[in-house]
């Protein structure tokens, strides 16, 4: 018995892990200015058709032709929208220097991205040290229409407002992911080691199964974790990132740049998203079905907190575990019991689990209390 | 010139909190409803009645009923999917197991009573949790449903395929069979429920949802019960999108599985309300509307064009359309298409002297 | 004007009362009592703990130590909407009125424990909902005369100025019929025209309607004016407590709010 539920916590683990990279995408927008990024999943699906279509072979050109086209047009005007946004507010400044610089770097990458996709169509695959930059320019991209055209309009509006506006966002970026790319089911391939390796064979009979690509995900997620929690907690970006979080008003008194904090964030964000799309694109192939991930990590964050870096860690591997452990061990029971046609209920387990702890502690595993004033 | 109040005096309160304290608003929602029922059958087409007009005032109705909740009471669901199937299903086995109860306004308001009860025990959490931890557990209730209808073989009648139909229907014995009868049946239940939930939003119950929405620890203090408070929202709204889904079961689809009330439903109608108008009513209908008609109007463009599109392009296309204009919408105009019409009425008050 | 009014009935008596967040002492063991029909006013500092005080009267905050006896009844802790039911209305320092609705619908709100027909009725509106609501109306446009506020009664509450937003959270306080108003900073960030407005309600309403009252505010001219008793906190601390003309010539008073150090 101990052998089937040690491999079953393993596996869940290593999962929660990957669901922790994606939580913490959300802990990082909603610590620096209050937003609830419904989008983050949308997020992953884009980089990671991105990255699956810079590196992969191209098929069936004549049917993704009219999509280029198409997808072409619409990257074009919006493009030259933010362009000519940017245009007004320069000449509006007066046009500092800081403004240029931002605008020249703007077109540089706008460049960069046309050229690129425009030499994808023609060439076909890329290696993967140049894709992963070249995905990482455009999430960058992507971070900087999404603060310069959606959220720098909301500002102080409440919170409701802003995450329905995210949610938008994600309709949106499914569907221009998907328009710009194609929607079948692409393959990344990170050349990680296929076979399964077993553990602990002395112990147990047979030893306890582990999947290779697993084990590097994870170490790759925790990785990051730590990478990103360090840089939260150490830099002098970091502690800006909090003050911001703390308080919008006064972070911009004392000089804190609100609107390029809120495009690190994103942009940091836009990596993570990166990060999960490739560890998960080659763990189940890249389909419209990654951007559900998000669904998954909203449990982690209602257990861990929507503001906590370590309750998005921690979170995310009570969330995995519980939620192989209930689909191997109390399916199995509930099937049998209610006579029901199948399992399947980790894809509501890992949220009741989340209710039911909300009910006796509101704030989640590492939030503060919160004292309400009249 | 025509649109003006001047001379309208009311003398009681009675007068002054009618619905619609206007004469010509009252003469254009009574044509509104007159033509609705007696013009529109004398030309509509099926092919109007099935794709275009009972799509709008079921959804309008679950607009309705999530306006109730997110709109007056404040509170965010993602889980309007999940009370529509309850509705549906409740509807169906209610049909299915007691034939001498097979009236179509029994079976639904039997749909519409067991969402309100599934929508008071998933309103709970609400109590000690607020804004995106509660629409995130509402997510639970989602994906539990999605589950229950999917698995639970009892449900669905033991049918080998999971999915459910229903067969001949009516109503005090009135067979509603064809699109045009089904038509009017929606239409006459859309009218009195719009009416009900006006007359709750209006009195005291619907200024309880609102003080909770704006500003819930204020209104604790001068004498709602949240938890009380809350629930009758929930309950209530669930009630409306119970009715709407079981009709959508019955009266749209005929045979279903519960992928027809799956997540993406939940955001549909969410959307309807952002674009319609959070808190208001006809906002709910505007938004139907224009959630129906957009992807129509979208397989229609490419046509009148000239170009040729793949239907995934178009479903990708949709996407992308009601993503911009819910941003669009929650920039420009957070009150959304109602707004819009109020202020054009307000203009046209003014009309032609507009200062 | 002077007055010196006598008063024998205690309404309200606050017994050892302490109150702190986490570590923080925000009251310490305060007691004081409120006598039925009079104005009494707390003063102190920034800081000094007096929101806390109505805080804890009206149930939102539950003291660790001591309690409170209302209308004879010992309590130690209460829900806010159960203070509403037995007669405690309150008007807030930042302005809490519901911002979506209409100054009319906000003072509505206020008869909320009064109104009682049920869902079934409230669905129909028709019979005793409607009369109900009539019923009710006519109540409120009493307050709105009362105040003057006729002309902005179908404005949504959050486009009026802020004096206006003032008088028309007292008009929903008042529309509970209150024994014990409480109000909390009622005149702060007004002009002195608008002060003057204010003084003029607050003292209607103790005469008028012989509402109990218990204000907090800052402005001494004002406070030694209306009040008939004051109670002085500092630091969460009682440091004085009488009749105007004795709290003027305290020197922990005079102290605290000189500021001489600690």
């Amino acid at each position: 018995m101990l052998g089937p539920f040690l491999e079953t916590l393993i596996g869940g683990l290593l999962t929660g892990v990957l669901y922790s990279l994606v939580a913490l995408g959300f802990v990082l927008i909603f610590k620096a200015s209050g937003v609830f990024n419904f989008a983050q999943g949308a997020m992953v699906l884009f980089a990671a058709l991105t990255l699956a279509r810079l590196t992969g072979e191209i098929d069936g050109r004549e049917v993704h032709l009219a999509n280029f086209v198409v997808a072409a047009a619409i990257l074009g005007t919006a493009l030259a929208f933010i362009a000519w946004y940017a245009w007004r507010e320069f000449v509006a400044r007066g046009g500092g220097p800081a403004e240029g610089q931002r605008m020249a770097i703007l077109a540089a990458v706008g460049a960069l991205i046309g050229g690129a996709v425009a030499w994808f169509y023609g060439k076909g695959a890329w290696p993967l040290w140049v894709a992963l930059p070249a995905t990482a320019a455009i999430m960058g991209v992507l971070a900087y229409a999404i603060e310069r055209l959606v959220l720098r309009h909301l500002v102080n509006q409440e919170g409701i407002i802003l995450f329905m506006a995210t949610l938008g966002i994600a309709y949106f970026l499914d569907g221009f992911g998907q328009t710009l790319w194609g929607s079948d089911i692409y393959k990344i391939n990170l050349g990680l080691p296929k076979d399964p390796i077993f553990l602990f064979e002395n112990v147990f009979p047979g030893g306890l199964l582990v999947e290779p690509g697993d084990l590097v995900a994870a170490l790759i997620a925790g990785l990051l974790v730590v990478v990103l929690a360090i840089f939260f907690q150490k830099t002098r970006i970091g502690r800006a990132l909090r003050a911001v979080a703390d308080d919008h008003a006064a972070a911009q008194s004392v000089g804190i740049p609100l609107n390029t904090i809120w495009l690190i964030v994103w942009t940091v964000s836009g990596f993570v998203a990166l990060a999960a799309g490739v560890i998960w694109g080659a763990k189940l192939g890249v389909q419209f079905s990654i951007s559900l991930i998000a669904l998954k990590a909203l449990p982690v964050l209602i257990l861990g907190g929507f503001t906590s870096v370590p309750g998005a860690i921690v979170g995310g591997l009570i969330i995995g575990a519980g939620e192989k452990l209930s689909e191997v061990f109390l399916a199995p029971i509930l099937v049998k019991q209610f006579d029901l046609a199948g399992g399947g209920i980790e894809n509501w387990f890992a949220y009741m689990l989340a209710l039911i702890f909300l009910l006796f502690r509101p704030q989640g595993l590492f939030g503060e209390r919160i004292i309400e004033r009249v | 010139m025509l649109y003006r109040e001047a001379g309208q005096f009311k003398t009681t309160y009675g007068a002054d909190q009618q619905i619609f304290p206007i004469l010509q608003d009252r003469l254009f929602v009574l044509a509104v409803i007159l033509a609705a029922f007696l013009v529109v059958p004398l030309f509509a087409s099926q092919y109007l009645y099935t794709e275009i007009l009972i799509p709008f005032l079921i959804l309008s109705l679950a607009a309705i009923g999530l306006n109730i909740l997110v709109g007056y009471c404040g509170q965010v669901s993602l889980g309007t999917g999940g009370f529509m199937a309850v509705g549906a299903y409740a509807a169906y086995n209610l049909w299915l197991r007691v034939p001498e109860l097979n009236n179509l306004v029994v079976v639904f308001l039997f749909g519409g009573l067991m969402s309100a009860a599934v929508g008071i025990l998933f309103g709970l959490p609400s109590l000690r949790i607020k804004g995106f931890y509660l629409a995130v557990a509402t997510l639970a209730s989602q994906f539990f449903l999605d589950w229950l209808f999917a698995r639970v073989k009892w449900l669905t009648n033991y049918t080998p395929s999971g999915s459910v139909a229903v067969g001949e229907t009516s109503a005090f014995g009135w067979k509603i069979d064809t699109p045009a009868e089904r038509y009017l049946f929606i239409l006459a239940f859309v009218v009195v429920a719009t009416l009900v939930a006006k007359n709750l939003v209006r009195g005291h119950i619907g200024r309880s949802w609102m003080a909770i929405r704006d500003m819930d620890i204020a209104a604790e203090i001068i004498g709602f019960q949240p938890l009380r408070t809350k629930l009758s929202a929930f309950a209530v709204s669930s009630f409306f999108i119970g009715i709407a889904g079981a009709m959508w079961g019955f009266l749209r689809l005929g045979s279903w599985e519960p992928l027809a009330f799956d997540i993406n439903r939940s955001f549909q109608i969410l959307f309807m309300v952002i674009i319609g108008g959070l808190g208001s009513l006809l906002g709910s209908f505007l938004g139907a509307a224009f959630i129906v008609l957009t992807p129509i109007v979208l397989n229609q463009m490419p046509g009148w064009l000239g170009v040729k599109l793949s239907t995934a392009m178009i479903s990708h296309l949709e996407f992308m359309v009601f993503g911009a204009m819910i941003v669009f919408f929650l920039i420009v105009e957070p009150h959304g298409l109602a707004r819009l019409w109020s202020i054009a009425k307000e203009k046209l008050r003014l009309w032609p002297f507009p200062h | 004007m002077k007055r010196s009014r006598v008063f024998n009935e205690v309404l309200l008596a606050v017994e050892n009362i302490s109150l702190s967040f986490g570590g923080v002492k925000a009251l310490s063991d305060i007691s004081f009592d409120i006598a039925k029909g009079e104005i009494r006013a707390i003063i102190g500092p920034n800081g000094a703990g007096k929101s806390s005080m109505l805080n804890c009267i009206n149930g939102f905050y539950h003291p660790q130590q001591g309690a409170i006896t209302y209308k004879g009844v010992r309590r130690s802790q209460m829900r806010p909407h159960e203070a509403a039911e037995q007669g405690i209305a309150r008007t807030f320092q930042n302005i809490a009125l519901f911002r979506g609705m209409s100054t009319l619908d906000n003072i509505m709100t206020g008869r909320n424990l009064r109104m009682k027909t049920g869902l079934f009725w409230q669905a129909l509106h028709i019979g005793p909902a409607a009369r109900e609501e009539i019923e009710h109306r006519q109540a409120v446009e009493k307050i709105i005369d009362f105040l003057e506020i006729q002309h902005i009664r179908k404005v949504p509450v959050g486009q009026l100025p802020y004096g206006l937003q003032k008088r028309v959270e007292l008009g929903r306080a008042l529309a509970a019929q209150p024994e014990l108003l409480l109000l909390d900073e009622p005149m702060a960030g007004m002009n002195i025209e608008e002060k003057q407005d204010m003084c003029r309600f607050v003292l209607d309403v103790n005469d008028e309607f012989g509402t109990t009252i218990c204000l907090i505010e800052h402005d001494m001219g004002v406070v030694m004016d209306i009040s008939d008793r004051v109670v002085v906190l500092d630091y969460g601390k009682k440091i004085g407590d009488g009749v105007p003309d004795e709290i003027k010539g305290n020197q922990a008073v005079i102290d605290a709010y000189l500021g001489v150090s600690h």
